[in-house]
């Protein structure tokens, strides 16, 4: 049996080109594009966990008082159950621009929203 | 061919300076946030090496925390838990006589408006806790007596009491002050472009890499509304409002900011923003003018001229200070 | 040892219809067997099905091919128990893509192409119908597209393995009077007469 590249024709080989060429350079676009936007929540300096925030789900994060319980789906990202006494996390409701802030303090939570460079908001920070 | 020379000359420079270009140093910016005093403290940096910046972000956080058990009333040995506890007073260390020292002139300035002797009234309306409760007004009183401006007195590192139970609370001015001092520790690491966020009481350093600081104010009513946008350099933006801690009662809205004359909630703001030279006397103003009320508060503000306020009433109108326009970029 | 009583054509008919059942046994043997073997990803697949489909479409042109693809795909699901499952939705709709894509090819290029160009585009149009389909079907989120250029990769390479293995066959079984169109055989059965 003949090898391969006996049997190729030069179509064969413009055809392989363009493919390798298609996915290649998909392969780059989507290693030097930015990823999406990210809920990071971290705990005492250390992340804890991280996703993208635009698939829904929810995940029970722990902090020293128990677990906090975060929900992200099409409304942002919010904090829908926590161990601490005065709820402030849960009135926080959700957070959905890149820089958002929520935060348990009793228990160590701290969920921010990230974008990657080049977000282009109207403003860097809110002063509230 | 000699008419091939210049052609290739050209793709070369055009080469060289494509690849002059794509050498050069990206400007990185570093973001983070942790949990401190109480508030979630935010720390964005930007420079050329991330290292360089990760090790000055660091220092800043350390200086922050090292403040906070200073300065706050929580913590049971810093310097003013200790002044709150003694009868006539003490030696505090000299950052604590710093904030003491700008507090108090603002405190004689707002006639009282801003007072760093509240420690019993916050005591009595604690609202960290679940169940709020609006205190008697005996007991309000009793926590108001021989508060104001003239309670305190300081002297290089000595800070004297006139009423022995007097408890200090610097909870209008500790943040700001925190936040200066780690915007001056990042400058001593070489960092131009920064900024320190601790719960919306900031400080913004040089520019952001590729243009100014945008800051976004609040609306004190709807939460994803942005009252104005603000194009800062080298300046501090405070805002006090009274939707950041409150709980309401019979539809009564009772929140942080005290006025020192009644004991109560002060009344005549939904929110203050100032820009000031220093985050420690942007966070003092802006409680002084949120007491004091917006007409009032206009003329504090003119006695400092390099500060700038905008007011919202609590009828919902807009006072800004004249100089405030030229700070605003929208709407 | 042709009937030389029995019509050529509808000879010619029957023998279509031999191999092509023959073609799809073989596929979906195939395929069965390469579900057995290990992969790092679970569909991640040779798909050296794709052999018999393009012996179909050289040696009886487009319709064959069709059968061929859409026959495998249904009595492989049926065999694994997937019948009508997402993963089935998925293979039907590779196959589709698939299939009309070589056949267009096959078409337009002619001489111009060997069975190995025809199997990249085979390869390349069964990576994106399935793609498509899971983006539609399985995983309703704009993020599934970020695999397909490393799947398309690898699919280039299977396409041109599978296309190699039927040049192959095909060269194999052209040999072979039976596999002859109706003129020639027309003309050995004169040889040998």
């Amino acid at each position: 049996m003949k090898t391969p590249w006996q049997v190729m024709t030069g179509g064969d080989w413009l055809i392989v080109i363009c493919l390798l060429g298609i996915s290649l350079s998909g392969i780059a676009w989507l290693a030097t594009a930015p990823g999406g936007t990210r809920v990071v929540v971290t705990s005492g300096g250390q992340t804890v966990f991280s996703a993208p925030l635009d698939l829904p789900q929810s995940v029970d994060l722990d902090g020293p008082l128990g677990p906090t319980h975060l929900v992200i789906d099409d409304q942002g990202v919010r904090i829908t159950d926590s161990p601490c006494r005065a709820k402030i996390c849960i009135s926080m409701g959700p957070a959905r621009h890149t820089g958002d802030l929520l935060a348990c303090v009793p228990n160590r939570i701290l969920v921010r929203i990230d974008s990657p460079a080049g977000g282009e908001e109207p403003y860097d920070l809110l002063s509230r | 061919m000699p008419w091939n020379r210049p052609l290739i000359i050209g793709l070369l420079m055009v080469l060289l300076a494509l690849t002059w270009w794509r050498l050069q140093p990206e400007e990185k910016e570093i973001r983070r946030s942790r949990l401190m005093m109480g508030t979630v403290v935010e720390i964005m940096a930007g420079g050329l090496k991330t290292s360089k910046l990760e090790t000055a972000v660091d220092a800043a956080f350390a200086e922050i925390s090292r403040l906070d058990k200073l300065l706050s009333s929580y913590h049971l040995d810093s310097d003013v838990s200790r002044l709150s506890q003694s009868d006539g007073g003490g030696k505090v260390a000299a950052e604590t006589a710093e904030v003491l020292a700008l507090g108090l002139d603002v405190a004689q300035q707002s006639g009282g408006a801003f007072d760093m002797t509240l420690g019993r009234l916050k005591s009595l309306w604690h609202f960290d806790e679940e169940a709020s409760s609006v205190p008697e007004r005996g007991a309000i009183a009793a926590a108001l007596l021989g508060v104001g401006p003239a309670a305190l007195a300081l002297d290089g590192l000595e800070v004297y009491k006139q009423t022995p139970d007097l408890e200090i609370d610097l909870g209008g001015i500790a943040k700001g002050y925190a936040v200066d001092r780690a915007i001056a520790v990042l400058k001593e690491h070489g960092i131009t472009s920064a900024a320190v966020n601790a719960g919306g009481d900031m400080y913004l350093l040089g520019q952001r890499p590729k243009r100014p600081w945008r800051i976004g104010i609040q609306h004190p009513r709807q939460k994803e509304t942005v009252l104005e946008t603000v194009q800062v350099r080298d300046q501090a933006v405070v805002t006090s409002g009274d939707y950041e801690r409150f709980f309401e009662l019979d539809g009564i809205r009772y929140h942080h900011i005290f006025d020192p004359q009644t004991g109560f909630p002060a009344r005549g703001c939904q929110s203050v923003t100032i820009i000031a030279d220093s985050v420690a006397l942007g966070d003092a103003l802006a409680t002084a003018v949120f007491v004091k009320g917006p007409e009032a508060g206009l003329q504090l503000l003119a006695g400092y001229p390099r500060a700038e306020g905008l007011i919202v009433a609590a009828d919902g109108s807009l006072y800004s200070s004249p100089g405030w326009a030229a700070y605003r970029v929208a709407p | 040892m042709t009937c030389s009583a029995v019509d050529p054509v509808k000879l010619t008919h029957a023998r279509r219809q031999v191999f092509l059942a023959m073609f799809i046994a073989i596929a979906v043997t195939l395929h069965v067997l390469e579900t057995l073997l290990p992969s790092p990803v679970p569909w991640l697949r040779l798909g050296l099905a794709n052999i018999m489909t393009l012996a179909a479409l050289y040696l009886y042109g487009g319709r064959a091919a069709w059968t061929v693809s859409l026959a495998r795909v249904g009595v492989g699901a049926l065999l694994l128990g997937r019948l009508f499952s997402p993963g089935f939705w998925l293979a039907a709709a590779g196959a589709i893509v698939a299939t009309s894509a070589m056949i267009i090819v096959y078409r337009v290029a002619g001489r111009r192409l060997s069975p190995i160009g025809v199997s990249a585009i085979g390869a390349a149009g069964h990576a994106l119908g399935q793609i498509l389909a899971a983006r539609l079907l399985v995983i309703q989120h704009a993020a599934i597209w970020q695999i397909f250029p490393l799947f398309l990769l690898f699919t280039i390479f299977s396409g041109i393995l599978t296309g190699w293995l039927a040049a192959g066959l095909l060269e194999q079984l052209r040999q072979h009077p039976a596999f002859q169109p109706v003129a020639d055989a027309e003309d050995s059965k004169a040889a040998e007469g």
